[in-house]
């Protein structure tokens, strides 16, 4: 099994900031692994995933995705490192209001060339391929022409997940995304989420302060526990 | 790209509307500004057409050219009928037409002519006049009536018509109902002459007692030969003094010299102007104006724009959710910028297809009160090369302008990254 994130003696400090944010010695993630990433609110896990996406750099260290020096590749390079292989879901609002479910899940290769090519080896068109996966999701077709406001929560982030998977990336990356859920529609969120990835074989990180989610994962990270900067904050 | 920015500005389609509409107001006023300077010159210089010198008496080149061509303002300095017969027999002049101002009826200048004025007069592009009804006059009591007077007044052939005589004419102040009868209806022409009525130089000496009707006088000439008159030498002449002339030369070259000549005459002091020298050296001095008219217009499209401006990077804040998700997707900051710059120039370019939609609309549902009411003629041809160059130069502008929010959702963008706190 190949890396799919590899971390190595990371640091990230904000400009201006005194103090590093992220320091984190080590941390791996394989290639098609489901990980729950745990830490209370403002403890530096978007941050995370915001280097891990290629939208900042790190100060130290090195930060390999698919094999990728993410260090070594420059905005644009990192840009479409993450529109071809990373699938974000936000917290919620993942949904751009004006478009309709199907065009938001569509979306997804606007800027990956990458994706909308592996759907091409399927035979599949970009727009047929939204509103499979749509269908597979458990919207049907009246639900994927409305738009994104006129949705449920839960089905808001069905299609947000929709478009993070869409084209198979290699990495899904989920901030939070059950939070405004409640515990029937996370669960089913949840599950909807693995059988997919498992499906496409993409690698699932999946970020939240919510203890109770552990139990449906193999493996678990507490932040605190990667991170050294949390450590060195209590003994201050 | 460019589908994204429509279906984001169509989610803001009421801010969006308001921009386009401000824009578009602002480039209409522009176009139109540009379209009106552009044709009242090109009328302008339609005005008058073949005739090489107008001589008048000493006064100043615009205002011999206003009274005599437009009909604007009064002559205070007249020419006497004895150097018009010195100007007809100089060398070179092919004909010459007189012209006796000073009356009205009711407001519309009246114009005491000869036959030459109908058979060598020209307008626009060498283009003669012509009759819609009847015939020129063929006695002192008969009278031409230009094309708009004749619709403004009611006035057919046939009609009688009472000439007033207008304030500031040489030395009569009572009034007069020495009748008329309209004999002829001209063409319309689009130039000042279809705001005027012709009569017979005859006819302007019977209404000031100046000249006595030969047929009375002697009893041997008939009505109807007028010309005659006037190459008669000896005959009393119709009128004592004529407020302008225009002259035919048989060669352009010759212009030049006969104005010297005329300038200098010693007799009696008269000006010769060059009618499109004359035109030009007026449209310099409206040129102020017409300035003035063009930056304010410039100064207004500028406001429209710096609207734009503000609806733009006022919808920056409440986009910054939009913009984490299309940064999320892959999206660039370089892709941020352009999308910017992409729904400025759908805005911008909507608004000039309103504009250049209202400027034909307004030219053809409203030209013919233009017309009436401001004496503007205003024709929908299509755009011309100043006004597609204006068209860009607004695109350009707004092209500038949306620079400054793009690269402000550029930085937002970098900063802001894929958290966005709500």
């Amino acid at each position: 099994m190949s890396a799919c994130i590899t971390l190595e003696h990371v640091r990230f400090r904000w400009p201006g900031a005194q103090h590093h944010t992220l320091d984190i010695p080590q941390l791996s993630i394989q290639r098609g692994e489901q990980v729950l990433l745990r830490g209370p609110s403002g403890c530096g896990k978007s941050t995370l995933l915001s280097l891990i996406a290629g939208i900042h750099c790190p100060t130290e260290g090195q930060l390999q995705v698919l094999n990728q020096p993410l260090t070594a590749l420059n905005q644009r390079q990192r840009d479409r490192l993450r529109a071809n292989e990373i699938g974000y879901i936000f917290q919620q609002f993942n949904l751009l209001p004006y478009l309709s479910a199907v065009a938001n899940v569509a979306l997804a290769c606007q800027f990956a060339p990458a994706r909308r090519q592996r759907l091409q080896q399927q035979g599949l068109s970009v727009d047929q391929a939204s509103a499979a996966l749509l269908t597979r999701l458990g919207l049907s077709t009246a639900e994927q022409q409305l738009h994104a406001q006129q949705l449920s929560v839960g089905q808001q982030q069905r299609v947000a997940a929709a478009r993070a998977l869409l084209g198979a990336p290699a990495l899904i990356i989920a901030d939070e995304p059950t939070s405004a859920l409640d515990q029937a529609h996370r669960d089913a969120f949840i599950e909807v989420l693995f059988e997919q990835c498992a499906a496409q074989q993409s690698t699932l990180l999946f970020v939240t302060h919510d203890a109770t989610l552990a139990k449906h994962f193999a493996r678990v990270i507490e932040f605190t526990a990667i991170n050294a900067v949390q450590r060195e904050a209590k003994h201050v | 790209m460019f589908k994204l920015a429509c279906a984001s500005l169509w989610n803001r389609r009421v801010s969006a509307w308001l921009t386009v509409l401000a824009i578009a107001v602002s480039s209409l006023l522009l176009l139109g500004v540009e379209r009106l300077k552009t044709q009242t010159q090109n009328n302008f210089a339609n005005t008058i057409s073949a005739t090489d010198l107008i001589v008048g008496g000493r006064t100043g080149s615009t205002q011999l050219l206003l009274s005599s061509v437009f009909h604007i303002g009064n002559l205070t300095s007249t020419i006497s009928w004895d150097s018009y017969q010195h100007l007809k027999s100089l060398p070179g002049v092919a004909w010459s037409i007189p012209l006796a101002m000073g009356d009205s009826v009711r407001g519309f200048p009246v114009v005491a002519t000869t036959g030459d004025y109908f058979e060598f007069f020209r307008y626009g592009q060498q283009q003669p006049l012509s009759f819609a009804d009847g015939a020129m006059f063929a006695n002192e009591q008969q009278l031409v009536v230009g094309a708009e007077v004749a619709v403004q007044l009611g006035l057919r052939v046939g009609d009688p018509v009472t000439v007033a005589h207008g304030s500031g004419g040489p030395s009569f102040s009572q009034h007069d109902d020495h009748p008329f009868v309209v004999s002829g209806i001209l063409q319309r022409t689009g130039t000042p002459v279809d705001q005027a009525l012709y009569i017979a130089l005859e006819g302007l000496g019977l209404v000031h007692g100046e000249y006595i009707p030969a047929s009375v006088e002697s009893g041997d000439h008939g009505h109807n030969h007028h010309d005659h008159n006037h190459d008669d030498e000896h005959a009393e002449p119709p009128v004592y003094t004529l407020s302008a002339v225009l002259l035919g030369l048989q060669s352009k070259p010759l212009a030049l010299r006969l104005q010297r000549d005329i300038n200098t005459y010693r007799a009696e002091p008269m000006t010769a102007i060059i009618p499109g020298v004359a035109l030009q050296e007026f449209w310099r001095t409206m040129q102020v104006f017409e300035r003035a008219l063009f930056s304010i217009s410039v100064l207004v499209v500028i406001t429209g724009l710096i609207g734009m401006l503000t609806t733009l990077l006022a919808s920056l804040r409440e986009r910054r959710r939009e913009m984490a998700i299309l940064r999320a997707i892959g999206a660039g900051p370089v892709q941020i910028f352009s999308l910017l710059v992409s729904e400025a120039l759908v805005l911008t370019s909507a608004g000039l297809v309103l504009a250049v939609a209202g400027l034909f609309g307004v030219i053809g549902l409203g030209g013919e009160l233009l017309q009436q009411w401001f004496g503007l003629s205003l024709s929908a041809t299509g755009l011309t090369a100043a006004e597609w160059r204006l068209i860009a130069a607004i695109l350009v502008a707004a092209l500038f302008l949306s620079l400054v929010p793009a690269w402000r959702a550029y930085r937002l963008a970098l900063a802001d990254g894929l958290s966005v706190k709500l």
